[in-house]
């Protein structure tokens, strides 16, 4: 009965800061590693220009 | 005259505590059911015995000590220095009982640690523990990382000093009892949230890289509370190194983080107010000092020689050092490793993440980057002070939540809790030395305890000294509670023993 009631749209909707939130921290977090990665292959190229 | 805590004083924190030793009841049976799960039927009494006695105790302070007075800030503080000694020693009986450790003082160590998500361990053998004693050690690490930060929004807020804490999201002039049973609810919720996130996350990630599904679900549920926990607590003893995976160790940072932020930037966060991921204070300083941090650590191992290629430099470099300053304690290489193959001066760059530490009113210990923040400001603008003229009024602001005008007493707040912070570390890394190790193990292993971490140079293990077992708990427990609140139990209970408790 409650499965067939569940609308995935509203709960979307109700929800949706939450998850716009829950994803933006960890986009955040995702943003923070490809910089380290980053500096990671910037020294190293660094390293094989000396 | 200051006053000294009185007998009634004694039964409003007795009456509290003994409701601490209740839910810690409930904590100790909650294991049983994985126990149930893994056919453990031998280690079930050991958890009933544990919250039997748990039961008991706080059924005779609660009949003894009823009161229906309000806590005040004193009581609060105290409860909240003595609600960790309680619950490290009644939590600590199932672990000694079922022997997973080698005496009663190493169970203690392993709760003190679990409860406050530090993460050093005393456990001979970890690769040998039942499921359900092993789920335990992480189910109390999350449980004390909701529990600090529970306290540290509801009581160690409240103190002038520590004014930074403070969540705009609740109204201060509300009793502390209600306010503690409101946050800790909202707390609850997100962490439940993000454990789940975590666990599904290193699950997957566990069956990706070969495991069958009973340990991959198992492994995933424990390390996402010790990684949302910022505990460092690891299913295996080779901790993060079990599963040499690329994609494990990118999920265990990414909930790490999650964990680390600040309960009230969470708060913001998730109810809609996006921005203030560009805007926070804390947020720019903890990524700015691990930024470069990170820099400067893969530098000086790149060019020593130490490591070679990229990927190598991102596991191994940027991975410690964000668990450092997170105070997570996830490694991803052997603690004889670092004191070995590591330079000294990564090893004590990586000493002082652990004691810089993450966000407060998070689950990650150390001094907070709010913290260094407001002193870094508060530094600039007696800069700007002294060059502006005579007549000139310089005012700062910074922003946390809100803008927020930063007044001498949040400066001296900050300068007041970081100083008590170094104190700790000398004094903790003299005491290590006087046991013969040397400076640059013993600095990074007080900074570790201290900040709450579970890094290793090798020190902690069972054959390590008792004093420094007990310095250790003590350093992990002060540092937990910001030393304060430690500070004030210790001269309330001096006081009150010169005086007499009067009633």
């Amino acid at each position: 009965m409650g499965l067939r009631k569940f609308s995935l749209r509203a709960f979307l909707k109700k929800n949706l800061d939450f998850i716009a939130g829950v994803s933006s921290e960890i986009g955040l977090c995702i943003g923070i590693i490809i910089i380290a990665l980053a500096i990671s292959f910037f020294l190293v190229f660094i390293k094989s220009l000396a | 005259m200051i006053p000294s805590l009185r007998r009634e004083d004694l039964r409003i924190i007795g009456f509290n505590l003994s409701k601490i030793l209740f839910i810690v009841s409930i904590v100790m049976l909650i294991p049983i059911i994985v126990a149930v799960i893994y056919g453990e039927f031998e280690i079930i009494p050991h958890f009933l015995i544990g919250s039997s006695i748990s039961v008991i105790l706080g059924s005779i302070t609660h009949h003894y000590w009823e009161t229906d007075k309000e806590m005040e800030l004193k009581h609060a503080l105290c409860f909240a220095a003595l609600t960790w000694i309680v619950s490290m020693l009644v939590t600590a009986i199932p672990l000694w009982t079922t022997g997973s450790t080698n005496s009663y003082l190493d169970a203690n160590f392993d709760t003190m640690s679990g409860f406050t998500t530090s993460g050093l361990t005393l456990v001979p053998d970890i690769d040998h523990l039942s499921y359900s004693i092993n789920f335990y050690r992480h189910f109390l690490q999350f449980f004390g990382g909701i529990g600090i930060i529970v306290i540290s929004l509801t009581v160690l807020s409240r103190s002038e000093l520590s004014s930074v804490l403070t969540f705009k999201g609740e109204a201060r002039d509300i009793g502390i009892k209600p306010n503690i049973v409101r946050t800790a609810r909202v707390i609850l919720g997100i962490a439940i949230a993000f454990m789940v996130i975590g666990s599904v996350l290193f699950t997957a990630a566990g069956i990706i890289e070969g495991a069958n599904l009973r340990t991959a679900i198992f492994d995933g549920v424990n390390y996402s509370m010790a990684a949302y926990s910022t505990g460092g607590f690891a299913p295996h003893s080779q901790n993060m190194l079990f599963y040499h995976s690329t994609l494990y160790e990118v999920i265990a940072l990414i909930i790490f983080l999650i964990g680390s932020f600040n309960f009230s930037f969470h708060y913001s966060i998730l109810s809609g107010r996006r921005r203030e991921i560009f805007k926070n204070i804390e947020i720019k300083t903890f990524f700015t000092i691990l930024l470069l941090s990170t820099l400067v650590i893969s530098g000086l191992l790149l060019f020593s020689g130490v490591y070679s290629t990229p990927d190598v430099l991102f596991r191994k470099a940027f991975f410690q050092a964000a668990s450092a300053q997170t105070t997570t304690g996830f490694g991803t290489l052997y603690p004889v490793q670092i004191s070995t193959i590591w330079p000294s001066t990564v090893v004590f760059m990586m000493a002082m993440l652990m004691m810089i530490g993450a966000s407060a009113n998070s689950t990650a210990g150390g001094i907070k980057a709010i913290r260094i923040g407001v002193m870094v400001k508060s530094f600039v603008r007696e800069i700007k002070k002294a060059l502006s003229p005579r007549s000139a009024t310089v005012e700062t602001t910074y922003h946390h939540v809100e803008d927020t005008p930063l007044t001498e007493t949040v400066a001296k707040g900050a300068m007041l809790i970081a100083f008590s912070y170094v104190l700790l570390f000398i004094v903790g890394t003299t005491i290590t030395m006087l046991h013969g190790y040397g400076m640059s193990d013993s600095m990074f292993e007080t900074a570790s305890a201290v900040g709450n971490t579970g890094l290793s140079s090798g020190i902690t293990s069972p054959a390590m000294p008792d004093t420094l077992k007990v310095t250790y708990i003590f350093l992990m427990w002060a540092g937990r509670l910001e030393i304060m609140a430690v500070l004030v139990l210790i001269g309330f209970t001096i006081l009150g023993i010169r005086r007499g408790f009067r009633k």
